[in-house]
């Protein structure tokens, strides 16, 4: 009921705004507030963005920005209470799996409803067509991509070295990497492969991937029918399960499978691109960490799918919807990017800084391991956003049944996930 | 005629120090076993905040080159002082008020019979019984119609009384000898005098142990602060710990270290109150 009141007041003021379009600058001083989620964590996230804050207001004397540290499993629910509480909220650090609630439900604003067409393309130029698709629902963009990684098979080249793999040639498929586990699971004691797919904070982001690599999808694309059911789905599920099954994977814990990696235990781990920083300070002195492309099923073209977040602007106030999309500006701006990227470790959606010496030329010749990342990136399969304000339901209970059929006892994986799409589809809106 | 039992006796005399010093050294074996059990996670987690980042996850008993760069970056990452600032005034001011709203009305409680007073105190108990998470929005609706969002105002408001202290001292009280206090009365005292003059004294032991679970549950709260709080500077430390992991990977070097910080004024009250808990676990024990 407090959802549908507070999607039914942001409708009305979103109906209000899209008549109106936002000042051309920024002539009274005004402060916005910033939720975002890598003010949260200390260090580099933390660092780079008070970094960019402090660029930000430097050049734009009139705003002043107030960030707002939340963790990214709790920003939903915060704006819910601040806003019902009345706390301003003006810009969002939004994971993308929470897009399509903050559109229909937290007041996000569609760009296209406050900024001239001019503008908006203006900016727009330069940045990868598949990043800016993330943020777009029903044609409108709701969010702004902004920190970003896709799912990388990161492995271990001293193990592989040991079991007599060649480190050169990691395993571009699910077949070979089966291969490649079963000769490291005869040999030794380590553990063949982990995988970030299932967990609390996953939700469907990776397995969006792996489902999409072979072809199907987990919901249609007008996010009216879910079809993890599907044979496509299914024929990528049984083959996690074959994996699990033969010994080459174990259903850990995110901390377990990170620090299984980090601490040499793991040959192979498939995870976001973000935890690279994790895995280098643990390698380091003690083994050579590499990272490969996300394998592919057979022949069928890899897409990975992306984690990380939007930039979704929820201010009602013209002046402050001017102040928060300069700071929308920046924060994606060449420079933002070269920030982003090499103090926090996510991808540049400007693909041109990648060589221009003046931004992260230098960088990248010294950091091969953001190679497969970016390499991966014209392929990449946009997250699609799970509908509703059911959405976590709806994920939790698809990504258990996915979890209960590649680790449970039944092997009957099609009646698992049919028994599931059943139960999530009556939960969409 | 001498009975099995006098027969035996005089045996069982020789054989009783021998086997009190064997139960004796079993028994301390046992005990200095257990403590060592209990105290080896504080020792890990000292050593583990003495290891450099890529030496983390090694097994050997002290690291092969211990610093104190985990404090150092812990300290620079976080506004770790002022965190710890923050969590002892709150828990100190929780720690006060609530003891204050706990005497006041245990005694009430415990010396008045007024009509209601039993539907009164089961009231107050089953208050015990909602988890905090059910009150904790609208409590949040609450401080920000009153203009304490982000204040360390904020952080103590809601916990100014509390059933579990209320229904302690009451008990403690209703079993204080009524002697005494109608020793006082006859004196001349006034309630007001009875109460902080011959009770609470008089409860030291129970008061001191309260004082500390008090404490420490304000010490270890989180999720209040975590929904009230915008920004480090008005945080606490049990926020700055969690700041230190992420789902991009734990830093467990400098979240050790801060641990190790958060946990030592934690350790110096305990060790100051030491002999009134013991105290009032004897006389509980005893009672």
């Amino acid at each position: 009921m407090k959802t549908s009141l507070i999607a039914l007041a942001f409708a009305t003021s979103a109906t209000m705004t899209s008549a109106q379009t936002i000042p051309e600058s920024v002539t009274e001083p005004v402060t916005i507030t910033f939720y975002n989620y890598n003010l949260a964590s200390a260090g580099n996230g933390a660092d780079a963005t008070n970094k960019m804050i402090a660029e930000f207001e430097a050049a734009n004397p009139n705003v002043t920005v107030k960030g707002v540290p939340v963790p990214p499993q709790d920003i939903a629910t915060r704006l819910q209470a601040d806003l019902v509480a009345g706390q301003p909220i003006d810009l969002v650090q939004m994971p993308f799996a929470a897009l399509g609630f903050a559109a229909e439900n937290l007041g996000a604003v569609a760009l296209e409803d406050i900024v001239s067409e001019a503008e908006l393309a203006g900016h727009f130029e330069g940045m990868v067509p598949n990043g800016l698709e993330l943020g777009k629902l029903d044609g409108k963009t709701y969010g702004l991509a902004y920190t970003f990684s896709t799912p990388v098979l990161f492995y271990n080249a001293d193990i592989f070295r040991e079991v007599g793999l060649d480190p050169e040639n990691p395993p571009a498929t699910w077949e070979a990497l089966k291969a490649a586990g079963d000769q490291i699971k005869a040999t030794t004691d380590y553990l063949p492969l982990a995988t970030g797919i299932y967990g609390p904070t996953a939700l469907d982001w990776l397995m969006q991937g792996v489902i999409a690599s072979n072809g199907g999808a987990v919901i249609n694309a007008d996010r009216t029918k879910m079809t993890f059911a599907e044979p496509e789905a299914i024929e990528a599920v049984e083959m996690l399960r074959s994996l699990a099954q033969a010994g080459i994977t174990r259903n850990l814990g995110i901390t377990a499978q990170m620090e299984g990696m980090a601490a040499g235990n793991t040959a192979m781990y498939l995870q976001t691109s973000a935890i690279q920083g994790y895995l280098v300070k643990g390698a380091e002195d003690n083994f050579e960490l590499r990272a490969a492309a996300m394998p592919a099923f057979g022949d069928k073209p890899v897409k990975p799918s992306n984690s990380g977040s939007a930039l979704s602007l929820h201010s009602t106030d013209p002046a402050k919807q001017r102040a928060a999309w300069e700071l929308m500006k920046f924060l994606t701006s060449k420079r933002g990017y070269t920030i982003i990227t090499s103090e926090i470790g996510y991808l540049p959606l400007r693909p041109e800084i990648v060589e221009d010496p003046e931004y992260l030329g230098e960088w990248v010749k010294d950091h091969p391991l953001l190679q497969p990342n970016l390499a991966q990136l014209k392929n990449l399969a946009p997250y699609v956003p799970l509908p509703g304000p059911n959405y976590l339901q709806i994920g939790i209970s698809m990504m258990d049944a996915m979890e209960m059929a590649t680790f449970g006892e039944d092997d009957d994986v099609k009646a698992t996930l049919t028994e599931a799409q059943e139960r999530t589809q009556r939960l969409m809106p | 005629m001498m009975t099995d039992a006098a027969k035996l006796s005089p045996m069982r005399t020789r054989r009783a120090p021998a086997l009190a010093s064997w139960d004796t050294a079993v028994g301390h074996a046992l005990m200095i076993f257990v403590s060592l059990l209990c105290v080896f996670p504080i020792y890990w987690m000292i050593v583990t905040s003495l290891r450099p980042s890529n030496a983390i996850f090694s097994t050997n008993l002290w690291p092969d080159a211990a610093s104190l760069d985990n404090y150092a970056y812990a300290l620079q990452a976080v506004p770790m002082t002022r965190m710890l600032t923050n969590t002892f005034l709150v828990s100190l001011a929780v720690t006060l008020v609530q003891l204050l709203t706990g005497i006041l009305a245990g005694y009430a409680f415990a010396r008045w019979r007024f009509r209601g007073s039993a539907i009164l105190f089961g009231a107050i108990a089953l208050t015990w019984l909602v988890p905090l998470q059910v009150v904790m929005i609208p409590n949040y609706l609450l401080v920000a119609r009153l203009g304490m969002i982000d204040t360390l105002g904020a952080l103590i408001l809601p916990h100014i009384a509390s059933a579990f202290a209320i229904m302690l001292l009451a008990q403690s009280m209703r079993s204080f000898p009524t002697e005494v206090v109608e020793a006082a009365r006859m004196d001349g005292a006034t309630h007001w005098e009875i109460l902080w003059q011959v009770i609470v004294p008089n409860l030291r032991g129970t008061i001191a142990s309260l004082a500390i679970l008090i404490f420490i549950t304000t010490w270890n709260e989180y999720f209040w602060p975590l929904l009230l709080t915008r920004s480090t500077e008005n945080s606490v430390v049990q926020i700055g710990l969690q700041m230190f992991i992420s789902s991009e990977g734990t830093q467990w070097g400098p979240l050790m270290a801060a641990s190790t910080m958060a946990s030592l004024p934690i350790l110096l009250i305990y060790l100051l109150l030491q002999r009134q808990v013991i105290a009032s676990f004897m006389k509980s024990g005893l009672r």
